[in-house]
């Protein structure tokens, strides 16, 4: 089976998922007490039956659920993610409008674990029994175990308010008419701790993941023999123990991407981040059918594509895997 | 069995995280002993700084409450939710796992198809609309954390009875007349529960972050004091009184951190092929 | 080479970060929905759009009406006819001229049709009229004493007809970008972040607004609105939007002043409804024992660090015609207990139901849940979100549920939609969803809203509050303040009975 084959067969399949998804989520979410309209009538401050009434019909939400559930469906199939009465805007651009942040703090977090956790647990690895490995895997041990809210709050309170190296929230200095290169530094620098605190339980994990892969492959007998045959540490390190301990920690990678976006809902709602993790718990105690199904749709179809990307790294990293998919 | 137990006493962490844990779980038991009243009681002034008043080791909150007594508490509630919710996860995931394991074909593809949906979605986001609906009450939010829980179980499961089922024990067994089930459950599962123990002990550590999480957002049971709900509730006095907020996360953390040592001591002290090698 | 590396990021951001001049940052907590103030009415649109939108008057903080879009007024002897002299040579900001026929179509058609608060007053209108571009008519049917006070800009914002007439109101593309014809002009909005709003050149007071900019800063989270206010990225923080346990601590701040005004058209009265219906709440006796058993003192002192006053009445001591003329139900457990028994309570669990806004309420449903547990109740707090708690006080499902309310300056106003028994209707929070039903209240209160004196006004409340916290079919809790956090070098931000919602057109940076 080719690539092509393979990935068109996962795409199919990721359409379906998708689908099934959206299925699911609209009756779960239409199950919860309370509607949108309740919720802006409220707001409003007096309003009647009659307003409420009124609202519900602007909503479209006085007809029998499966007709707004067909409305619903028949509208994702034309890529239209219906209207988000709360935001006053449609909610494709909604979201649009906010994954970028998302994206951001969410692949630099990722970035930045991946890297720091697979040089570290290289280190520990190579120092196994040390000290240093000692140390590094504790702290590892205790970044894995440590609620990530928690470590959020107490990074606010050490980096921000205490020391004030960083700003404590947001994602811009608002209103500062930076250009160019100071732009970039401020943005840089709202990052930092939340790209930090969210990377922090990743890191543990792929920390961990590739201290123990690179341990068990060095004492597979392919590696053995590549020793007994001369080939310098070097060699043998790069090619052959990295490349076979890396597949482990690819796989667990693409596995997380779910609870990357989890994780990303409670980051940005301690510091503010204007991503879609915030406006999916916002859109939820609004009830805003709309938006947060389409967080669903498109949080769902990010982590179907993320793991159809690890796939294609981990067919590439291990040449020997071409036909059947899954091993 | 003896070796086992030796083998895990062998591994230092493993024996902090045990001894952690087993005073936590003291803790838990004697907390109506230790602190009789109610945690929710209002029994001092508020903002207490910890070690400043006698009777008050770890001082007061918001409302004037005893911060220790509420950690005491806590701990049962943490305890209970990850214990509970992790059992119902195997509940569920056991059995989905086995029987696609053992049966193959349309039983497989059905239930990978079902368990790689149910992994597609993020799961603390299908958490939080779960507890949404259901209303945020202890036994909901155990329900909602275990139904976020199960897929990696059944995984699991599918894959060490997929190794399993080959086996000539089980082959003996069919010649030897026995139902599928019973061979199943009788004979394969019960040699497969060393990776699925390993794999419990860490889903109740995640199933205890879940709920503190969920609690910290404001999604807990607002009647019962667990550690999330300390900390989300001391979440707005964070400049005043940082201890309200770090103390219930320092009882999670080592909670957690006991589980994971604990975890993977059960998981060298079970698997002495890869523990030979001096992790 | 790390701490290089800060202090020149450090040094570089407080450079940018140094606000530009004639700029203000407020907080604005949560994110409004829509700016269009004649659609949506709720706290936050009000507060940005309150300074886009105007109405014909503005009100003082005792509560004296002074001109805003209109410049002088007469009310007839026999109470029924308003009229209204409209400022000349007003432009909206679109640059179109505002005159009489906007007023009319303001009210009489968009509001009529979209404000269901200022749709019960108008029920006393017979008609509306412009006898000539600059000068409007109101007669009523009866006299109605109330209605002076309905000229507020959240209340009965003036609407550009030229831009709302014969469309669908509710997708008019123009709500996108409110036009109104106040001091600030919107320019900008970046949902999850901030709202931009300038400063109107064309503003028909001279030297008025000082202001050039101002940016209402979206800050989901409470800690971090109070970080942003130290740190000196807002300089003002708008009532309840930190947490009382910041408020205090911000307060004792060097440059940083305080203000409780700017709320007495609001005149917040947090209170809890106790379903009259059924349930333990349904008696009489019940209900006294839960005044009695509710330490209000503890509430205010503890958990809103001294801020409001306790409430002895459905009436706000704010409100016009307030009676202090009432049984008092002091902090008496002994007598709560007396009073448990007398009800017949068999130890069925009361429900409280939270306001969903906060952690001061959440803290307060547990104190009272404490209060009365101590009394021999059992208890059980709901755990809620908005959503629900919309809907559980629409469908009646609660025992105890927390509201707050805005009593708008009168008892006609604000005040008697809870109590009257033709509000009594599911589907909504905000009429008499306790159930309360007594004919003379009904009648007493009918009497009030259309008597012409305001001594005839004031003993006909007096009596119907003594009955009131007689029959206590609601747990009148707080008189909430809310004080106003801003740099002291911000001038005249609080100077009317709504405050910062319209303070911007005369405030100004002090150097």
């Amino acid at each position: 089976m080719t690539i092509v084959t393979a990935i068109s067969g996962r795409l199919l399949k990721a359409v379906i998922t998708l689908l099934m998804i959206v299925i699911l989520n609209f009756f779960l979410i239409h199950a919860a007490p309370g509607d949108p309209a309740a919720v802006m009538a409220g707001e409003a401050g007096a309003a009647d039956a009659q307003y409420i009434a009124q609202l519900r019909e602007q909503f479209g939400l006085d007809q029998p659920l499966l007709t707004q559930f067909w409305n619903y469906v028949s509208g994702i199939l034309q890529l239209d993610l219906g209207y988000s009465y709360r935001q006053q805007m449609p909610v494709l651009d909604l979201i649009l409008e906010r994954l970028p942040a998302t994206l951001i703090l969410t692949l630099t977090a990722f970035g930045m674990s991946l890297i720091l956790g697979i040089v570290f647990g290289l280190a520990a690895a190579a120092r196994q029994g040390k000290w240093s490995d000692t140390i590094i895997t504790s702290l590892s041990l205790l970044f894995y175990a440590t609620p990530l809210f928690w470590v959020a709050l107490m990074a606010v309170v050490l980096f921000s308010i205490k020391l004030g190296w960083f700003p404590a929230f947001g994602y811009e200095t608002v209103g500062a008419d930076y250009s160019g290169f100071r732009v970039v530094l401020d943005r840089l620098e709202h990052l930092v701790l939340p790209a930090f605190t969210l990377g922090l339980f990743f890191m543990a994990v792929y920390l961990r993941m590739t201290r123990s892969s690179v341990l068990e492959v060095s004492q597979m007998d392919f590696v053995k023999t590549a020793r007994a045959k001369g080939l310098s540490e070097n060699i043998i390190r790069r090619r052959h123990i990295l490349r076979n301990a890396l597949l482990p920690v690819v796989t667990l990678a693409g596995l997380q991407a779910g609870q990357l976006v989890g994780g990303a809902v409670l980051t940005e709602t301690v510091f503010a981040w204007p991503g879609i993790g915030r406006l999916m718990f916002e859109s939820l105690t609004a009830r805003d059918y709309n938006t947060l199904l389409g967080v669903f749709l498109i949080s769902a179809a990010m982590v179907i594509l993320f793991n159809i990307m690890t796939d294609l790294v981990y067919r590439l990293i291990d040449p020997r895997i071409g036909a059947g998919g899954s091993s | 069995m003896i070796d086992f137990m030796k083998r895990f006493s062998q591994n230092r962490g493993a024996v902090i995280g045990l001894t952690i844990l087993t005073l936590v779980i003291l803790i838990a038991v004697f907390a109506p002993l230790l602190y009789p009243n109610s945690p929710w009681k209002m029994v001092q002034r508020p903002f207490l700084v910890p070690f400043s008043v006698d009777g008050f080791l770890l001082g007061t909150d918001t409302l004037g409450r005893d911060v220790a007594a509420g950690l005491a508490h806590g701990a049962r509630v943490s305890l209970i939710v990850g214990l509970v919710s992790t059992l119902v996860a195997l509940l569920i995931g056991v059995p989905l796992g086995a029987l696609a394991g053992f049966y193959g074909g349309l039983v497989d593809d059905g239930a990978m198809r079902f368990t790689e949906f149910f992994q597609t979605i993020p799961n603390f986001a299908l958490a939080i609309v779960l507890v949404a609906i259901l209303e945020p009450t202890l036994p909901t939010i155990t329900l909602a954390i275990a139904i976020v829980s199960w897929p990696p179980v059944a995984r699991l499961v599918r894959a060490e009875v997929l190794s399993l089922r080959r086996r000539e024990f089980v082959d003996a067994a069919r010649l030897a007349g026995l139902s599928n089930m019973r061979i199943l459950f009788g004979h394969v599962l019960p040699n497969a529960m060393s990776p699925i123990i390993v794999m419990a002990s860490l889903m109740v550590a995640t199933a205890i972050l879940l709920e503190s999480s969920l609690s910290f957002l404001g999604l807990g049971d607002p009647n019962i004091m667990s550690w999330g709900y300390m900390i989300g509730a001391a979440r707005t006095v964070i400049r005043n009184a940082w201890w309200l907020s770090f103390i219930p996360g320092l009882a999670i953390l080592l909670t957690v951190l006991a589980l994971n040592l604990i975890g993977e001591g059960l998981n060298d002290a079970l698997n002495p092929r890869l523990a030979r090698k001096g992790r | 080479m790390k701490k290089f590396i800060t202090t020149s990021l450090m040094a570089l951001t407080l450079a940018g970060a140094a606000h530009a001049e004639n700029r203000l940052d407020i907080v604005v907590q949560p994110e409004p929905p829509s700016l269009m103030l004649g659609l949506v009415s709720n706290g936050p649109t009000q507060l940005v759009a309150g300074d886009i939108y105007e109405s014909l008057l503005r009100y003082d903080t005792d509560l004296n009406p002074m001109p805003s879009l209109a410049t002088s007024w007469e009310i007839s002897d026999d109470a029924l006819t308003y009229t209204f002299k409209l400022r000349e040579g007003v432009t909206w900001h679109d640059g179109k001229p505002f005159t009489s026929a906007d007023v009319v179509f303001s009210v009489d058609k968009f509001l009529r049709e979209t404000h269901a608060r200022l749709r019960v007053s108008l029920k006393h209108v017979e008609s509306i009229t412009a006898p000539d571009d600059y000068t409007v008519v109101f007669k009523l049917k009866q006299p109605f004493g109330p209605f002076i006070g309905v000229f507020e800009a959240g209340t009965m914002p003036m609407i550009p007809k030229h831009i709302y007439e014969g469309t669908d109101y509710k997708t008019n593309p123009a709500n996108n970008t409110p036009i109104g014809t106040g001091p600030f002009k919107f320019k900008a909005w970046e949902k999850g972040s901030y709202i931009h709003l300038v400063k109107n050149e064309n503003y028909y007071l001279d030297g008025k607004p000082a202001l050039d900019d101002v940016y209402y800063r979206v800050i989901p989270d409470a800690a971090s609105r109070a970080v942003a206010f130290e740190n000196g990225e807002v300089d003002v923080l708008p009532g309840g939007s930190v947490e009382n346990w910041d408020v205090k601590r911000l307060i004792e701040m060097d440059g940083v002043c305080s203000t409780g005004h700017g709320w007495e058209y609001f005149a917040p009265h947090a209170m809890a409804w106790m379903n009259n219906r059924q349930g333990p709440t349904a008696s009489k006796e019940f209900r006294k024992a839960v005044m009695y058993a509710t330490d209000r003192e503890f509430v205010k002192n503890v958990i809103w660090n001294g801020y409001g006053t306790v409430a002895t009445s459905p009436v706000s001591s704010k409100t016009n015609f307030y009676s202090d003329d009432t049984i008092k139900y002091n902090y008496d457990p002994d007598k709560a207990r007396e009073l448990l028994k007398a009800s017949g309570y068999n130890g069925e669990t009361v429900r409280i139901l939270p306001l969903p806004y906060g952690e001061t309420w959440q803290r307060w449903a547990e104190a009272m849940k404490q209060n009365l547990e101590e009394i021999g109740v059992n208890v059980q707090v709901v755990a809620t979100d908005v959503a629900g708690w919309n809907q559980k006080q629409a469908e009646w499902d609660f025992d105890i549920a927390f509201t707050y309310l805005y009593q708008y300056g009168d008892p006609a106003l604000g005040v008697a939609r809870s109590y009257l028994s033709s509000n009594i209707a599911k589907g909504s929070p905000w009429n008499n969803v306790a159930g309360y039903k007594n004919p003379k209240v009904d009648d007493l209160f009918a009497k009030a809203a259309i008597a012409p004196t305001n001594e005839q006004r004031q003993k006909l409340y007096t009596e119907i509050q003594q009955i009131l916290v007689d029959d206590v079919p609601v747990a009148w809790q707080l008189e909430i303040e809310f004080p106003t956090i801003y740099r002291c070098n911000v001038k005249d931000l609080v100077t009317t009975a709504i405050g910062v919602n319209d303070g911007l057109r005369d405030a100004y940076l002090e150097d």
